[in-house]
């Protein structure tokens, strides 16, 4: 069983604190995604975690041992770098090999566990070159297996995928997920691609500044952000931001108020959380404003909108329509598309229920969060 | 216009490299001619007999106009440039590596410092050390002039060896740490390795500045006990009759060792100083 | 006891300390064979110390040794020419060293054979430069009057190494002999790190070859120069050997250098406090020298993104 806990984390350089008090729990065998824009902490947590940087103050366990003043060869942990950092002086057999050479195993234990480690990323065939021979993609797999082999406690990634290109990329995160299922081991895993994070995480932790601005699962953090940072991070294209106000006269349903003289009821499930007068910002995914025959068709309530297409963008499956809404750009999805013109004028249906409230001041979710 | 401008570079290029090479032929070619033929008026230019006389006679066989110990000044060369190179990269690998990898406080100044007491002419820090050393023992000793060259050769070897160790990505040493290495290990098992060749060629520079050294060693050098090859040349022209053929003899025992260290070295050393320089 | 080594201990472990421990040793022979003597030759230049009466050592006498050496019409007239040599040699250093950068560059074929080439006089004793051209520029047997001799040049044997100005270009042409390579090597290290793009950019922005040169390639291998520059002024008081061996200072002064004259004025006359005087402001001139190429270096470092 190997939880990973950070309490109360703190780092600073010198007088600059760039990771603020920030708590995580990780389960055994949980697959956790750090992600945020880049200067967010979270290669810092990453490597406090593994014991390349030290920690200002606060307390990080592995399992149940404090490993706060641990060396990380003594957390038992393995971690994949960015740039992979095979050692260049080794063929791909002794990269695989080192940690179990340092630890003083026998030949042939290492030969064994290097073996099994390159039958199941398929490295057999180049166990004898050296790094540079390899292509990037073999690279990343050499490192992957150099921290199986050490059967660590926890897997630690750092942007393992951001040096390869778009196809690579794709089938790399593939072949880590499928690793996860294959090792049950706890990874924590840090990358500022959203994308990434949806697809890979059992949850995600969304970082912005040193601190954390949202804990939970792919679907949660996706349908119910905490605060406009979330909302506009996850999710692409990005969630539409729309200020508005809150019209509503005594014991009706109420409006939201758009520029350009467009109204839209209050969803249902939203109209205890405003008060008349309130400035919000609307969050709209593109998803839920199609052009009409042209969206999902549930039954669920829709509210009618004309919008004019600035510009369109095919993208085979579905076509991203922007528009605009006062000064505010707008994306919205056409699912089965035909050719659109420019400027064409459309009718589109909005899923009313589907929208975020979020307070103008503050930028926090009117529901609050799901974390409390 | 083309071609023409092609051809007139070449010829510029051949005319530069003739005159880089043709002094250092000449001594070499004279290393093997008699005085006699050296001295001729007028002078001979196709040599008509060459030997090696000379180099036989600086050795102590056979005549020589004038009688120098040249193989104990040759062993004292070898002794001193070669211990005070082995210590110097030693200090010079542990200060590049802090240079390199840690951030400190006052470590532009430190290494501003360790840069400017090189700058100190030779002969300026010669004053003091041979005071100092005269009354601490150490003057015409070859302990005396390790310690110098060592001193001498510490600022510029910690300067190549941080350039060599800043190319080398810090990850490495991280995954090592990460893979159940001690600091230590790391340094030996994964950065030493990649930084091999780069301190070698640091070595080997340190060595042909100790070589090459005469200012210093010129005034704290006096006797066989430690004279070494540069000051040695001087005692050809100490006397009234300078024995040129003698003299080149000498000088190409000096230059061959630094040609071919030279020739092993090129490579790393551009790369080492453009790099400690630029990337910073 | 317990918490002392307990203490030494920890502050051996303690990330915090281990840089200092490591740059240690160099700072300690540093100090050791650099630092204290100069102090104690700071003191010496203040006393009338000789060599052959040591208890001179204790006698202070003030700026007496400055005061004597700054009205000494030699010492300035040493100073002036070293100030003058180092001038000349160092800027047709970088200007040679430029123009057979750009040579070897355009050369495709035999590159790497002709910088090998280009790096031997580098690695030349200074003493051997010197003997070389103390040979090559005899009077009587030196091959250059020879060859002028035998081409009809002249019929007199010129006096190359007695003449004051004939014998400050020998010593000139030595020295660059030298040290040229230095920038060529570094200069064309930076033309082969020199990106393609900006270069065809400018091409199509209608730049000749003259302005591509002057406003993209120049810029770009100055960093180079500065750091040829930096290497150079930490041995420019190689030039003494040279000096030493060619003509020792003579005849009669004509080529005296600051630094010969310092090891004339301490060894040879045995007056270490007027040599120590002489050499502080030798070393003066050599500090203020690197100090200006290093920062240099540094500026350029930040225009070339690096951190300092």
């Amino acid at each position: 069983m190997t939880k990973v806990t950070l309490k109360n984390i703190v780092k600073k350089y010198g007088n600059l604190e760039v990771v603020h008090s920030i708590n995580i729990d990780i389960a055994h065998n949980e697959f956790i995604v750090l992600v945020g824009p880049s200067g967010c902490g979270k290669s810092t947590t990453l490597r406090m975690v593994a014991g390349l940087e030290d920690i200002t103050s606060g307390e990080i366990k592995i399992g149940d041992r404090v490993v706060n003043d641990l060396a990380p060869r003594d957390r038992n942990i393995s971690m994949i770098f960015q740039n992979y950092a095979l050692y260049p002086h080794m063929s791909v057999r002794e990269n695989l090999g080192f940690g179990l050479k340092i630890a003083k195993h026998t030949e042939a234990v290492i030969t064994e566990r290097v073996d099994e480690a390159a039958e199941m990323l398929g490295l057999n065939e180049l166990l004898e070159r050296r790094p540079a021979e390899l292509s990037g993609g073999q690279r990343q797999r050499v490192a992957m297996g150099r921290a199986i082999v050490r059967n660590p406690d926890v897997f630690l990634f750092d942007e393992p995928l951001s040096n390869l290109d778009a196809k690579l990329r794709v089938q790399m995160r593939t072949e880590i997920k499928k690793l996860h299922k294959r090792v049950k081991n706890t990874i924590i895993y840090v990358t500022h691609d959203q994308v990434e994070a949806m697809t890979l995480a059992d949850r995600i932790v969304i970082m912005r500044d040193g601190f954390i601005e949202q804990i939970g699962t792919p679907l949660d953090v996706f349908n119910f952000p905490t605060n406009v940072f979330v909302a506009s991070f996850i999710g692409s294209p990005p969630m539409n931001l729309i200020e508005a106000t809150v019209d509503i006269k005594a014991g009706q349903r109420g409006n939201l108020l758009f520029p350009e003289d467009i109204v839209i009821p209050v969803p249902e499930r939203l109209k205890n959380a405003v008060k008349h007068g309130q400035k919000v910002v609307v969050g709209i995914r593109a998803d839920d404003l199609t052009p009409v025959n042209h969206g999902i068709d549930d039954a669920s309530e829709k509210a009618d909108l004309n919008l004019t297409v600035h510009i369109s963008e095919p993208l085979g499956t579905e076509t991203i329509l922007f528009c605009s809404i006062g000064e505010q750009e707008i994306q919205c999805k056409m699912l089965n598309p035909y050719p659109v013109a420019a400027d064409e004028k459309m009718k589109f249906k909005l899923a009313i229920d589907k929208i975020h409230l979020f307070d103008h001041a503050s930028g926090n979710n009117l529901l609050g969060s799901l974390n409390g | 216009m083309k071609k023409f401008k092609k051809i007139a570079n070449w010829l510029a290029t051949f005319a530069v490299m003739l005159i880089i090479c043709i002094p250092g032929l000449w001594v070499v070619l004279s290393a093997f001619r008699p005085n006699r033929e050296i001295l001729a008026k007028p002078a001979v230019w196709i040599p008509e007999y060459l030997s090696f006389d000379n180099f036989y006679a600086i050795f102590g066989g056979g005549k020589a106009l004038i009688a120098i110990p040249v193989p104990a000044y040759f062993i004292n060369s070898i002794v001193i440039a070669s211990t005070s190179t082995f210590v110097a990269i030693v200090i010079g690998m542990s200060g590049g590596y802090a240079f390199a990898r840690f951030r400190f406080k006052f470590k532009n100044s430190i290494f501003l410092g360790l840069m400017l007491s090189r700058t100190v002419p030779g002969i300026a820090l010669s004053l003091p050390l041979f005071m100092i050393w005269g009354r601490i023992g150490l003057i015409d000793t070859k302990m005396g002039m390790i310690i110098v060259y060592t001193a001498l050769n510490i600022p510029f070897t910690i300067w190549l060896i941080d350039g060599f160790f800043r190319q080398i990505p810090k990850e490495l040493s991280e995954a090592g740490q990460v893979d159940g290495c001690t600091r230590w290990q790391a340094f030996w098992k994964i950065e030493f390795p990649l930084a091999k060749s780069g301190i070698a060629s640091a070595a080997i520079f340190a060595f042909l500045t100790s070589w090459n050294e005469y200012a210093l060693a010129s005034n704290l050098t006096r006797s066989t006990d430690s004279k070494t090859l540069p000051v040695g040349l001087m005692d050809f022209t100490a006397q009234f009759t300078i024995d040129w053929a003698g003299m080149s003899a000498m000088a190409v025992i000096i230059i061959v060792p630094a040609l071919i260290l030279t020739f092993i070295v090129q490579k790393h050393l551009i790369s080492g100083l453009t790099f400690g320089g630029v990337k910073g | 006891m317990t918490t002392i080594s307990l203490k030494f201990s920890s502050a051996i472990q303690s990330k915090k300390s281990m840089p200092y421990l490591l740059i240690l040793p160099a700072i300690i022979v540093i100090l050791g064979v650099v630092l204290v003597p100069l102090l104690f030759s700071f003191y010496t230049s203040f006393t009338p110390f000789k060599l052959t009466k040591p208890d001179s050592l204790f006698v202070f006498i003030g700026f007496k040794n400055y005061i004597r050496i700054f009205s000494d019409m030699a010492f300035w007239e040493a100073f002036g020419r070293t100030v003058l040599f180092l001038a000349v040699v160092i800027n047709l250093e970088f200007l040679l060293g430029l123009g057979i950068a750009l040579m070897i560059n355009k050369i495709t074929h035999g590159q790497r054979v002709l910088r090998t080439i280009m790096m031997f006089p580098m690695m030349f004793s200074p003493i051997l430069v010197g003997f070389q051209f103390k040979f090559i520029f005899n009077d009587n047997i030196g091959i250059l009057n020879n060859a002028l001799q035998s081409l009809g040049v002249t019929d007199q044997a010129i006096a190359w190494l007695v003449d004051r100005w004939l014998a400050f270009g020998a010593i000139s042409f030595a020295e660059i002999w030298m040290s040229t390579s230095i920038f060529a090597i570094l200069l064309l290290a930076g033309l082969f790190s020199m990106p393609q793009e900006p270069l065809e950019a400018a091409q199509v922005d209608g730049c000749n070859s003259w302005q591509i040169f002057k406003h993209i390639t120049l810029p770009f291998i100055m960093p180079f120069a500065f750091i040829a520059m930096t290497i150079r002024s930490l041995d420019v008081a190689r030039a003494y050997d040279i000096v030493d061996v060619m003509t020792g200072g003579g005849p009669a002064g004509r080529t005296e250098l600051l630094w010969t004259m310092i090891a004339r004025t301490g060894f040879d006359n045995a007056n270490m406090g007027r040599a120590n005087a002489m050499a502080y402001v030798s070393i003066i001139l050599s500090i203020l020298f690197t100090y200006y190429f290093f920062r240099k270096i540094i500026a350029a470092r930040k225009a070339m993104g690096g951190d300092a």
